[in-house]
């Protein structure tokens, strides 16, 4: 197989694929957790759950002092990689075109040395947090092998963009080819684990905050 | 075959700025080098014009800042060759043509002249015997 | 015939003088990416090599390449080498000559056995026996095999014969194959694109002539003297790219002022070729310089590479319609997830019996 018949699947049948299976993983999984059903609160709320819900999804946005102090490599490491993901993912102007490919939305990319920057940071943050998770026993203990399978496919598209920017290791063509290959992998394995919490994330945290608002405990 | 200059089209080669020329400054830096080495080593060196991805602003960059000097030379062989040297000494723009007269190669060369020019001593050889041939004739 | 004269022999007999036979290596060396310094190099070897006999089997083709090739020629340096090789077969300009260009052929395949060099242009269909294109009664198959067997080298030109190109194109009803995927005995020089640059074919051509090696070549079996670098990092309008200034449709300010032509379709970062230097048409533009992406011609399947005007960071497919037909089968999917997970629920509820402390406290008597 050349690299051009590589890439070429790669954008075609391993992108087609990895799409269907993560747009139905993730609608399953959500139908799922929805569908479930909620016991009906029959109390008199003495709070707005709403209000409650939106405050703890923004106050859970920022870390607890003591938790800083408790964990600061968690922290920090993980503040870094979030954000520099986010910044590679959605402002790179080779990214913006995908989307606007797929979705039709478009916006202002950011400079590549920006980008550039934010990717760095990204993958040494994940680095970080990898070798802060074997260090420590009670981590090590607490990780089973999904939690270094979805390490490493949130890691690989990083490190493969990166290189393939950079022209480093690989020609381009070959090197992006594993770039979308490995962002095929990453949806494919999105839905079943918790890389889910991209999206259940401020959902839980809104319900949560609720279900206190409610009772009018301020979390 | 109809040659680009019979096409009525007009091409405008766009000046904006500093943009229209990315590799110009390079190509000087680089022939001063190449000067410096004929200067101080003696040695003759010449750049590919036609090997290097050159913007259209970067050829009018390179003759609007080397300009025209003194000599001007026309080559017949195998179709025309013009001989420039520009305005810096030693500099030379020399342009190979085909029979058609289209571009073959394009060099910028740094020398004291330009091996084109030089009659080949073989040749000179070969037009001795051929000058003698003449003179017999006359007899 | 056999003993056929030198280049330099060639050129003198036609009263080509030493200063422009030093005029053709100099054109010679830049035609091949070779630095200028190379000319006296070339001319010594010049000197010494017989015009090599030259066959060439045109197969699933457009004609495009040998037009390609004749386009910059007669009579100019690549006529020369046309004069200091000697092609004895080119079907499509012999193809009035008949059987008797057949006969030639073989005479010439049987005479330079182990000499000539074979250049092939256009896929060969190996679908049902071959039956898609034939010459003479023979199919492109038997053809290539019997001409390759006494072949010195084989110099695959265009993307047909290199990769297969447009004939091979999804869903390659021919069955096409480029010449490397039959040929496994010969050495093999891919001069891809669609077509190649004329002054690559004869610069290859001229570097076998010159040297009677092959020479470097990358993973694709093309020299990487034209082939090593890609589109996009010799591009003039590569610091564009680094700029992040992007056109964003044909002939706006940002495509006139040199902008990169990315968003726009370009396949230069995924394409090598020499397009940016050698530039076409006697060196005057070419596809990006005039405004038009990269199409990729020089690579395996382009033709299957999607859209040309879809940027290489994109799918191929509509992922966007796929999406939402995805979505409506997890949509399905979920709630009949949903459902059944509400019967199991419902189903625990009515199996629940209620336990006292006593009847616990039975139990453990």
């Amino acid at each position: 197989m050349t690299d051009m018949e590589l890439l070429n699947w790669a954008r075609g049948p391993a992108l087609e694929w990895a799409t269907i299976i993560f747009v139905v993983g993730v609608l399953v999984r959500f139908l799922e957790m929805s569908l479930l059903g909620r016991k009906p609160d029959l109390s008199e709320a003495r709070a707005s759950a709403a209000g409650g819900g939106w405050r703890t999804v923004w106050r859970r946005s920022i870390p607890a002092p003591g938790l800083v102090k408790q964990a600061p490599v968690v922290i920090y490491a993980g503040y870094a990689f979030h954000i520099g993901l986010l910044i590679a993912l959605l402002f790179f102007a080779p990214h913006i075109l995908l989307f606007k490919d797929v979705f039709g939305l478009s916006w202002p990319a950011l400079p590549f040395f920006v980008v550039d920057a934010a990717t760095v940071i990204a993958i040494v943050a994940l680095l970080v947090l990898l070798v802060h998770r074997l260090v420590n026993p009670v981590r090590r203990f607490l990780s089973s092998w999904v939690d270094y399978l979805v390490w490493a496919v949130t890691f690989l598209p990083l490190l493969t963009g990166y290189l393939a920017y950079h022209r480093m290791i690989l020609p381009y063509t070959e090197m992006l080819a594993y770039h979308m290959l490995s962002v095929a992998l990453l949806l494919v394995v999105f839905p079943f684990t918790k890389l889910m919490h991209t999206f259940t994330i401020f959902v839980s945290r809104w319900y949560n905050g609720a279900v206190s608002g409610r009772k009018g405990v301020q979390l | 075959m109809s040659q680009l200059s019979d096409i009525p089209v007009t091409v405008t080669v766009l000046q904006a700025g500093a943009d229209a020329a990315p590799h110009g400054r390079a190509l000087l830096m680089e022939l001063e080098n190449q000067l410096r080495d004929l200067v101080e080593q003696g040695r003759e060196s010449s750049i590919d014009l036609r090997s290097l991805p050159l913007s259209p602003g970067d050829l009018a960059f390179l003759e609007q800042h080397l300009g025209k000097g003194e000599v001007t030379a026309e080559v017949s062989a195998l179709g025309p060759s013009t001989v420039q040297e520009t305005a810096i000494h030693g500099v030379w723009w020399v342009r190979h043509y085909n029979s058609n007269d289209e571009v073959m190669a394009e060099f910028l060369e740094v020398t004291q002249c330009p091996d084109i020019i030089r009659a080949h001593p073989a040749d000179v050889r070969d037009s001795l015997e051929d000058l003698r041939a003449r003179l017999v004739e006359l007899e | 015939m056999s003993k056929r004269p030198t280049v330099a022999e060639h050129l003198a007999r036609q009263g080509v003088s030493r200063r422009a036979f030093l005029k053709f290596c100099a054109a010679t060396a830049s035609m091949m990416a070779l630095p200028p310094g190379m000319a006296p190099a070339i001319a010594e070897a010049l000197g010494q090599r017989r015009r090599p006999a030259v066959i060439w089997l045109s197969f699933q083709e457009c004609t495009g390449c040998t037009e390609s090739l004749t386009r910059s020629h007669s009579p100019t340096i690549e006529s020369l080498i046309f004069d200091v090789i000697s092609l004895d077969y080119h079907h499509t300009l012999q193809a009035a000559a008949g059987d008797a260009a057949e006969h030639h052929r073989e005479r010439v395949q049987e005479e330079f056995a182990g000499e000539y060099l074979l250049i092939v242009d256009g896929s060969i269909p190996i679908a049902d026996g071959g039956v898609y294109s034939t010459i003479a009664g023979m199919t492109n198959l038997q053809m290539l095999e019997e001409s390759a067997k006494g072949a010195a080298a084989i110099v695959a030109v265009g993307s047909c014969a290199a990769f297969g190109g447009i004939p091979k194109a999804n869903p390659n009803p021919t069955g096409a194959v480029s010449v490397a995927d039959i040929i496994k005995d010969k050495p093999i020089i891919n001069v891809s694109g669609c077509p190649p640059i004329p002054v690559v074919i004869t610069g290859v051509l001229a570097h076998y002539l010159t040297f009677g090696t092959i020479p470097e070549l990358d993973k694709l079996g093309r020299p990487t003297a034209f082939y090593g670098e890609t589109i996009h990092d010799r591009c003039y309008r590569r610091p564009f790219y680094d700029q992040g200034k992007f056109a964003k449709s044909f002939d706006d300010a940002g495509a006139r002022n040199g902008w990169c032509l990315y968003e726009l379709g370009c396949k230069g970062p995924t394409t090598y070729n020499a397009c940016a230097t050698t530039k076409w048409n006697e060196g005057t533009s070419w596809p990006v310089e005039s405004g038009h992406g990269c199409l990729g011609c020089s690579e395996p399947d382009f033709w299957d590479a999607g859209s040309f005007y879809k940027a290489v960071s994109m799918p191929i497919s509509d992922l966007g319609k796929l999406g939402l037909a995805a979505a409506a089968a997890g949509a399905v999917a979920g709630v009949a997830v949903g459902l059944h997970n509400r019967h199991v629920k419902a189903g625990a509820k009515a199996a629940h019996k209620p336990l006292t402390a006593d009847e616990l406290e039975g139990d453990k008597s």
